[in-house]
């Protein structure tokens, strides 16, 4: 066999376990009752935070845990223990998307994105009305007498 | 309706610009393309094709002028200008602002491939006809994504000086722009503050002419496989292919210095999508470039230098559809959306596939092959070997990353890896283990064939000083994990091979300093990245009396500190305090203090802040303390951004009772009391201080209270009477948030009663840090320097060369 030959099966081979791990690294998207059905199984869950739910963070009882409530997508809602600090801005968020396993009735997350408003996207949220500019200008005006 | 103030002169004048840099361009490639089919005896081809090229270079300087011009002026009447400036912004941000948005970077990109086509032109010599239609081509594409005209519905391009900010879809129907003098009450929503600093200055600049760069190897390519001239195209392509790997090795690095100095990823890597983007067509550029080096010194395995070139480029064209399309939605911290260009994207990608790989298909039969192979001990072979092991290196890199981009194409829904860094990690480092072997190796390999005596005799020395190193290493930085100890063995093998290769190279004045240097850089590289990643150590453990058990063992990342404001804590070898927080501008600092832990010097005070983003939300950036031989990088998790409101707020819990007699002690829910006895109080001015006359009763008890710091706190409250009814007076700890009142003695058996309330608000102001410590990090900054100039060396090296 030639050298050339055996680059070529060690590249092929290398390519493969390539994408393998690719798709066994990958995690899945999926919804509460999916990730409820299957606990102990990682799961990705989109959803929202349910603000009228009580937040619960105690730094000094535990700074690397923070409860909350958050509404997947189809609505349903679930107690949710994020292992970590509670993110900046959090109540700020838009969507989440939670990283972790159902255990019980909660769902243990190991990591949290989330995603804000933000004006990069959206544009909207720093144009200001007529009245607005008015009310900033005569603030300004105030302010140099 | 008329409106006032508006200057669309200046978006007319853009917009000529543009059209004239489109025509010019396409009139550039037409004639260069006429000249190569049609035959040039005469040059007029060339006369014409030169001419067009120089008009559109004007004409995308001129688009450049425009847009500063703009910015300078706060023309907000165009979107453009009123998304990406304001009027507080100072002049130096102008740059940034300048390419902050998709169509300020693409005009940034068209300006390098101009500057970048005017040295083409008077280097090429005989390539100059079939190499600039290609490049041509691939320009005058670009630039229709700044053309924004409708074609048949669709928009072609998003174009900056058309767009005011009035006709834009999100704003047409806004009232207030339906006033004739809007502008006079305008400004702009300005620069993103996170992008205000000097890598936003840099670093785009440095990565765009990077992607300007690897243009041109593609460019030869194409015209070579066009031509059929396998041979000619390698030495003109040569220095353009290095300085290519050079800038843009450049550019992904100073990301990655910015992630470093002003992001809270962790570290200056963080697999994130947007730097893979850029990290794969700089793989397979080093990998062709050294291929296109075996051709210049042996020809070999020409398919592969073509493929490998042309893949570069397409990857580039790739990663700006990645960050672009808004396919990566939020796998990546860098938000980019969709700005309806993607087909259009996607149609240059696919045009490009076609005319770089058919153009290979459509010669295949033609390119020599080799004959024989290379023997196993010559440097071709394993430079050979390199390059395949870099392409594998980015495919791995690329699979993974384009995970959104399969969900699109198959309907799945995976997720990203969890864990990049173990995902990436586990392909990565074994990779680099060979590339750092072969970086070594080679430089004792001769092309065709070394004497294999002679070879290991050589090699046996560096192989016994890296062996030294490797195992000082481990034992220093107690390292045990044998991939990583491979691959410090491999990376320091690589550092001792090339700086022999360099002191023998500067002894005999040989050529190849560039190169030795270069490697060096790299191999440092390796080792700086090995050892502070490999070995950094989150020292941030939660040490406070706080109780932890209730963590889930599952979940051991513990790795955030609690600090309240002013209590020590112990934190790896230093003891750190919180002292406070300021506010500057948008900016909320916190000072937190290093002290040390037996002496109680104070040895420096580090200021991780949170910028107030109204943008992207707050943004915590670090604060790093740098030695020689480590950093400790820390930033803030949580904390709170606001001053803290009065504290007549408090609320106190239900207060509970105790009875007792003089010595003893009261276990309390937040302290132990000891109580050790009354006075009676006579001072007037102590009983006027309460509103007492000097008949009145006073008696004053003292209450000695220890909190879980075992430090003492004497609390004092007053029990008196006044006109026959009983008064008293509370202590109050602040320190301790409790409220002691001393409600009643019993005269008879001489027991006193205490009720004790605690703050229900009581948690003193805190934040919530991480602090992580990279050691030898410095060794990689090194690594990188070395590497970007050993890379400016050899290029000037080869270009002089071919001047001579």
């Amino acid at each position: 066999m030639k050298k050339l030959h055996i680059l070529g099966i060690a590249i092929i081979a290398i390519a493969v376990g390539a994408i393998l791990s690719a798709l066994s690294d990958s995690g899945t998207y999926a919804d509460f009752s999916q990730a409820f059905n299957n606990p102990g199984k990682e799961y990705h869950v989109v959803g929202v935070l349910n603000k009228d739910k009580p937040r619960v963070y105690e730094p000094e009882v535990n700074p690397n845990l923070f409860t909350f409530y958050m509404m997947d997508n189809n609505g349903l809602e679930k107690k949710v223990k994020l292992h970590k600090s509670k993110p900046q801005d959090f109540e700020r968020s838009e969507q989440i998307v939670l990283i972790g396993k159902a255990s019980g009735d909660t769902f243990e997350a190991g990591d949290l994105l989330m995603k804000c408003p933000s004006k990069y996207n959206e544009g909207e949220e720093g144009f200001k009305t007529e009245d607005e500019m008015r009310e900033i200008r005569g603030a300004e005006a105030e302010a140099t007498l | 309706m008329e409106y006032i103030g508006e200057r669309l002169w200046a978006g007319a004048l853009g917009n000529t610009f543009v059209i004239l840099a489109i025509t010019a361009g396409l009139l550039a490639c037409s004639a260069y393309f006429l000249g190569v089919v049609r035959g040039d005896q005469s040059g007029s081809w060339k006369k014409i094709a030169r001419t067009s090229f120089y008009v559109h270079a004007v004409a995308v300087l001129g688009i450049v002028v425009t847009l500063i011009t703009m910015l300078a002026g706060h023309m907000y009447e165009y979107h453009y200008i009123w998304q990406h400036s304001n009027s507080e912004m100072p002049m130096r941000f102008i740059f940034s602002a300048f390419w902050e948005g998709q169509e300020g970077s693409t005009i940034l990109w068209l300006f390098w491939h101009a500057v970048v086509g005017v040295i083409l032109i008077h280097t090429a010599k005989k390539w100059e006809y079939r190499v600039m239609a290609v490049f041509m081509s691939a320009q005058v594409l670009l630039n229709t994504m700044i053309l924004g005209v409708f074609v048949l519905g669709k928009m072609i391009g998003s174009n900056p000086f058309t767009i005011l900010l009035r006709q834009h879809p999100q704003f047409g129907d806004v009232p207030f722009l339906q006033n004739p003098n809007y502008l006079e009450m305008l400004d702009g929503t300005g620069l993103n503050p996170l992008l205000q600093n000097y890598w936003m200055t840099i670093h785009p600049p440095t990565l765009f002419l990077g992607f300007a760069l690897t243009l041109v190897p593609f460019a030869f390519a194409v015209a070579a496989l066009w031509k059929g001239d396998f041979k000619s195209w390698v030495k003109p392509t040569l220095p353009w292919a290095f300085t290519g790997v050079g800038v843009l090795g450049l550019g992904i690095l100073m990301g990655g210095a910015w992630a470093y100095e002003s992001l809270s990823f962790g570290g200056f890597w963080a697999w994130d999508p947007v730097e893979n983007a850029s990290l794969v067509p700089w793989l397979t550029l080093v990998g062709g470039a050294h291929l296109l080096l075996i051709q210049r010194n042996k020809g070999a395995s020409l398919m592969w230098t073509f493929g490998l070139l042309i893949l570069t480029f397409i990857l580039i064209l790739y990663s700006t559809f990645l960050t672009k399309s808004g396919v990566l939605g939020e796998t990546s911290v860098h938000s980019f959306t969709d700005m309806g260009l993607s087909g259009q994207l996607l149609f240059y990608l696919g045009f490009f596939v076609l005319l770089g790989f058919g153009m290979m298909a459509y010669r295949y039969k033609d390119i020599p092959k080799k004959k024989k192979e290379d023997p196993l001990w010559s440097r071709e072979f394993w430079m050979f070997v390199g390059a395949l092991v870099l392409l594998l290196s980015g495919f791995q890199i690329f699979f993974s990353t384009s995970i959104p981009v399969w969900n699109k194409i198959f309907g799945t829904d995976m997720a990203p890896p969890g864990d990049p860094n173990a995902h990436y990690n586990a392909f990565q480092i074994p990779f680099a283990v060979v590339v750092a072997l072969i970086i070594g190796l080679t430089q004792y390999l001769r092309y065709k064939k070394t004497p294999v005596k002679v070879f290991m005799g050589k090699i046996l020395r560096d192989a016994v000083i890296a062996a030294v190193f490797t195992l000082l290493g481990a034992w220093s930085l107690e390292m045990k994990d044998p991939l990583l100890l491979t691959l410090l063995f491999a990376s320091i093998f690589a550092v001792a091979a090339n700086t022999d290769y360099l002191v023998r190279g500067i002894r005999a004045k040989n050529g190849a300093v560039g190169s030795a240097l270069a490697h060096l850089g790299f191999a440092l590289l390796l080792v700086g990245a090995l050892v502070s990643q490999g070995k950094q150590e989150v020292i941030s453990k939660n040490t406070t009396r706080y109780d932890l058990t209730t963590l889930d063992s599952n979940y051991s990342n513990a790795e955030n500190i609690l600090l309240m404001m002013d209590d020590t804590v112990e934190m790896s070898k230093y003891n750190v305090a919180y002292r406070g927080k300021r506010k500057e501008g948008i900016n909320v600092y916190y000072d937190v203090e290093y002290i040390h832990p037996e002496t109680k010097e104070k040895l420096f005070t580090l200021q991780p802040f949170v910028q107030l983003n109204e943008r992207m939300g707050n943004v915590a950036e670090p604060s790093t303390k740098n030695y020689w031989n480590h950093d400790v990088f820390t930033f803030v998790k949580y904390a709170e951004l606001e001053e803290r409101q009065a504290q007549n707020e408090d609320k106190w819990s239900d207060p509970e009772e105790y009875v007792v007699k003089a010595g003893d002690t009261i276990y309390g829910n937040s302290a132990i009391y000891v109580f050790t006895g009354l006075n009676p109080v006579q001072s007037q001015s102590v009983k006027d201080s309460f509103g007492l006359s000097q008949p009145d009763l006073l008696v004053r008890a003292n209450l000695l209270a220890f909190d879980f710091d075992t430090q003492s706190h004497l609390l004092q409250p007053y029990f008196g009477a006044k006109n026959a009814r009983i008064v008293t007076f509370p202590a109050v700890s602040d320190e301790l948030f409790v409220k002691v009142d001393f409600v009643n003695i019993d005269p008879e058996s001489e027991e006193m009663t205490f009720a004790i309330s605690e703050k229900k608000n009581k948690i003193k102001e805190f934040i919530i840090m991480k602090a992580v410590v990279f050691p030898y990090i410095n060794i990689l900054w090194i690594g990188c320097v070395l590497m970007v100039i050993g890379t400016v060396v050899a290029v000037t090296t080869r270009i002089k060369r071919s001047w001579a």
